[in-house]
């Protein structure tokens, strides 16, 4: 009899950074040395994200579900020899579940994945990434069929606007209503764009699913042509993200070699082709306006809407422009119904969100979680707590455009609107995990020095009270903070915020505004005090050893750069506060917690 | 069609901007970077209004933002008054000398951050007029380069640009005088290139560049680009039309005669 293996090598950006092609190589390789194909037949896959990236490289094999962390070439031959041609489990490649307290031999049944529901992840890990046939094969262009042969462009956008999908690029737009814009709008010549400028430092949802799973992006993308009217779509991938653009590249021509882009797609005489656009390499570009002026070959920058895209966009033509996991979306809602999308998610957001969960987490990856969760849940048990057993501080959600969240907020369920009334935003969906050695100051004066630098510098409130702002919290940073500093950063936040050009600007206060919020005492202590309680601004920390907490065991001297810490073997050491230079390594380094912050 | 601002009724045509309107009765918004011969930029966001429309309320730049009938814009709410003064309070931080923002500094009793230095050495505001007026010139000599905090205006590559006619438009819209043009000896310099100056046919006075004449017939084509006011100062251009009229020429029979 025989048995039929698949094995998936996750050969996302981040597995492969870790070495997952030598992996798929040397697998490869060994397999077809083998000569197996009477007894087993192997079927190797290189695939997109599968989610836990802190583990990675990962490698999946079926159907007996088994799941490899952290897997070396050298563990290749074992690998084939046990679990391939045998049905053996590799004991010490498992991933150990601290929740669980045990190994676990699938991913399926990680705490990691036990919250997840995934809609736009749905194939990303379990198809391969350059594999027409397989996203066929998981019923892949089905919605696209459906759509041309038995609805009207009405019904497809009365599904999705039944469905209450909303952007996923942050703004949380309903679809369905910008749809029925462009389908509105006068002209033989719409478009359609996928915006893949993602942006936001820690973010990287949409590349993934773009690595991952690029057919389903070109699905929802013809299906949102065929309700609009719209012939022709451009994808505007981020320059950064070569393997998005080579597996997006190579999806368009698959799908234009099966009849599924291009003229007369299943014989409905409907035509839609696709394109991909590097971007430009500014932040900015992910803003809509500038994205479209961007593909137009005219400077990254935006205008004022309206006119609104969906009326007058791309080469002065309605377009609509929806993000990646928007696409992801798309064809599922088609297939499986409004209802069935609209029963997932909180009252007025619906459905799933994929969230990057990376900072002082541990588990950093990729989540995708129903809407309405509460923070805590994806903390706590998708995330596993967090990192080095220090303590929670906050959570940053919505990247440079959004806000930190504080402990006493962890159970707010997370949607588009409870986010905005938190001051943050839902955002693109980066998630960036804070411990309590996080200077909140100068986490909001490092993000404002990021915008500083991505402020296309077309309006005067974001160019210019984005560069005050960043000058008062690097003066509060340095010791140099002043009486009535906060209400000044205040004051010109809330003008920066009303009267920004575009959303970059209209939400660049956001940091240091929910900063302040909810971390008052941290601005107080730096001005007030000249003191960073989290002991990460140089100028205003003094480091000590707690003589009644040090066990003498030496690691911070040998740590320490500059020779400041003496003391005998088992007797408590001293730090000689003239010679540190407040590197916290000796704090870092410490397994007592004895060297504290004065 | 008609909007209601600051609780009055004004008439407004389709397609107007909320600016339009109020400028044509005398309702005050302040602007840096508008001019009437240009379409709106929403840059430099002085004109910031507060718009109630359709049951919703939003902070809109007037000078772009279209005019729908039955809109309610409120000009100097407190809301408005209060981040309007903020913002030229920055304004003052960024070209200081400038007697415009100075004027509009007094005019909304706006007092100088004293928390943060101003620049003294600045003058542009970078609020895009003079790219706006050399692009809707056709010129294109000069644009906004680099990004952000780092952005400034000039021509390629900062070298003197073979685009640039030297017409002064870009000097003539700016609202701060950030624009250095020179005159002496019958020549004008510009963006690092110095031209020869054509004398008005009427006064004698310099008043143009041989390159911006040349331009300005080859846009106008052949029957009007050779009119003979063109060859005549501003000045001189606007006496010769008032004295056609004063002596009774009726203005499609001016425009006959210029055209002929």
């Amino acid at each position: 009899m025989q048995n039929k293996k698949t094995i998936f090598i996750c050969c996302g950006t981040g597995c492969q950074a870790n070495g997952s092609m030598k992996i798929y190589q040397a697998m490869l390789k060994a397999i077809s040395g083998l000569n197996l194909d009477v007894e087993v037949i192997p079927d190797i896959k290189k695939t997109g994200c599968h989610g836990l990236c802190q583990k990675g490289p990962l490698v999946h094999i079926a159907p007996k579900e088994i799941t490899y962390i952290h897997v070396k070439t050298a563990d290749v031959p074992e690998i084939i020899e046990r679990s391939i041609i045998k049905d053996e489990v590799i004991d010490r490649l498992l991933y150990f579940d601290k929740q669980q307290n045990a190994k676990v031999q699938s991913k399926s049944d990680w705490t990691f994945e036990k919250k997840q529901y995934r809609i736009a992840l749905r194939h990303c890990g379990g198809i391969a990434n350059d594999s027409i046939d397989d996203y066929i094969d998981k019923g892949g262009y089905q919605g696209l069929e459906k759509v041309l042969k038995t609805m009207t462009p009405e019904e497809v956008i009365d599904v999705i606007k039944k469905s209450g999908l909303r952007g996923r690029g942050g703004g949380g737009f309903p679809t369905g209503l910008k749809w029925t814009f462009a389908a509105k709008a006068q002209g033989d010549v719409k478009y359609v764009i996928c915006n893949g400028d993602e942006g936001d430092p820690g973010a990287f949802m949409d590349r993934s699913i773009m690595e991952g799973d690029p057919h389903t992006v070109l699905e929802g993308m013809a299906i949102c042509g065929y309700a609009i009217g719209a012939n022709q779509g451009f994808l505007y991938i981020r320059d950064e993200y070569g393997l998005a653009v080579e597996n997006m590249r190579k999806a368009i021509a698959d799908a234009h070699s099966k009849g599924l882009l291009g003229k007369n797609i299943c014989d409905s005489g409907f035509a839609f082709d696709a394109e991909v656009v590097r971007g430009g390499g500014a932040f900015v570009c992910g803003e809509e306006t500038s994205l479209i002026h961007s593909i137009e070959g005219s400077t990254g920058e935006p205008t004022p809407k309206p006119p609104f895209p969906a009326n007058q966009g791309l080469w002065g033509k309605p377009t609509i422009i929806n993000n990646v996991e928007t696409w992801a979306n798309v064809p599922v809602i088609i297939n499986k119904g409004a209802d069935w999308f609209a029963a997932i998610g909180s009252e007025k957001s619906k459905g799933t969100k994929v969230f990057a969960l990376v900072g002082k987490i541990n588990n950093t990856g990729l989540v995708e979680v129903p809407m309405g969760i509460k923070l805590r849940e994806i903390i706590y048990d998708i995330g596993g707590g967090v990192g080095k057993n220090r303590k929670f501080k906050a959570v940053q959600t919505g990247g440079p455009s959004g806000g930190c969240i504080p402990e006493s907020k962890l159970d707010l369920p997370i949607d588009y609107d409870s986010l905005i009334a938190e001051g943050s935003m839902m955002g693109s969906g980066g998630m960036i995990v804070i411990d309590d050695r996080t200077c909140m100051v100068e986490f909001a004066r490092y993000y404002l020095k990021f915008l500083s630098e991505e402020s296309c510098g077309k309006c005067v409130p974001c160019r210019e009270g984005i560069k005050s702002m960043l000058k008062i919290l690097t003066d509060i940073c340095e010791g140099r903070g002043q009486a009535g500093d906060i209400e000044l950063l205040e004051e010109i936040g809330a003008m920066v915020k009303a009267n920004s050009l575009c959303g970059l600007g209209k939400t660049a206060p956001n940091p240091v505004l929910s900063n302040i919020a909810n971390f008052r005492d941290e601005f107080e202590a730096h001005i007030n005090d000249k003191r960073c309680p989290a002991g990460v601004c140089k100028n205003l920390t003094k480091l000590y050893i707690d003589s009644k907490v040090c066990i003498g065991c030496g690691l911070c001297v040998k740590s320490c750069p500059v020779g400041a810490i003496s003391g005998e073997k088992k007797q408590p050491h001293v730090l000689d506060e003239e010679k540190c230079i407040k590197c916290s390594s000796c704090r870092e380094r410490c397994a007592v917690d004895a060297v504290r912050v004065r | 069609m008609q909007i209601i601002i600051n609780g009055k009724t004004y008439a407004a045509n389709p397609g107007e901007k909320i600016l339009d309107v109020a400028r044509r009765n005398r309702v005050e918004i302040p602007t840096l970077c508008h001019s009437e011969a240009l379409p709106g930029l929403a840059s430099c966001r002085l004109c910031m209004v507060e718009v109630h429309e359709g049951g919703r309320t939003q902070e809109v730049a007037a000078c772009t933002y279209p005019v729908t009938d039955g809109m309610e814009v409120v000009t100097d709410s407190e809301m408005i008054t209060a981040k309007r003064k903020i913002l030229l309070a920055l304004y003052n931080l960024i070209a200081p000398d400038s007697e415009r923002i100075k004027g509009l500094m007094a005019r909304y009793h706006v007092e100088p951050f004293d928390r943060l230095q101003a620049d003294a050495e600045n003058k542009c505001i970078l609020c895009g007029l003079c790219v706006k007026a050399c692009e809707e010139l056709g010129t294109n000599a000069i644009s906004t380069l680099f990004r952000g905090t780092k952005k400034k205006i000039g021509t390629a590559f900062e070298q003197p640009a073979a685009e640039c006619i030297g017409c002064g438009s870009c000097a003539s819209v700016c609202p701060t005088q950030a624009i250095e043009m020179t005159e002496a000896d019958g020549k004008r310099t510009i963006w690092d290139k110095t031209f020869e100056l054509l004398r008005c046919q009427d006064c004698g006075e310099y008043y143009t560049t041989p390159e911006a004449l040349a331009h300005v017939r080859q846009k106008l084509g052949d029957t009007v680009g050779n009119i003979e006011e063109l060859e005549l100062c501003d000045y001189c251009k606007s006496r010769r039309a008032a004295e056609k009229l004063k002596n009774g020429l009726r203005l499609n029979e001016l425009f006959d005669a210029t055209v002929k």
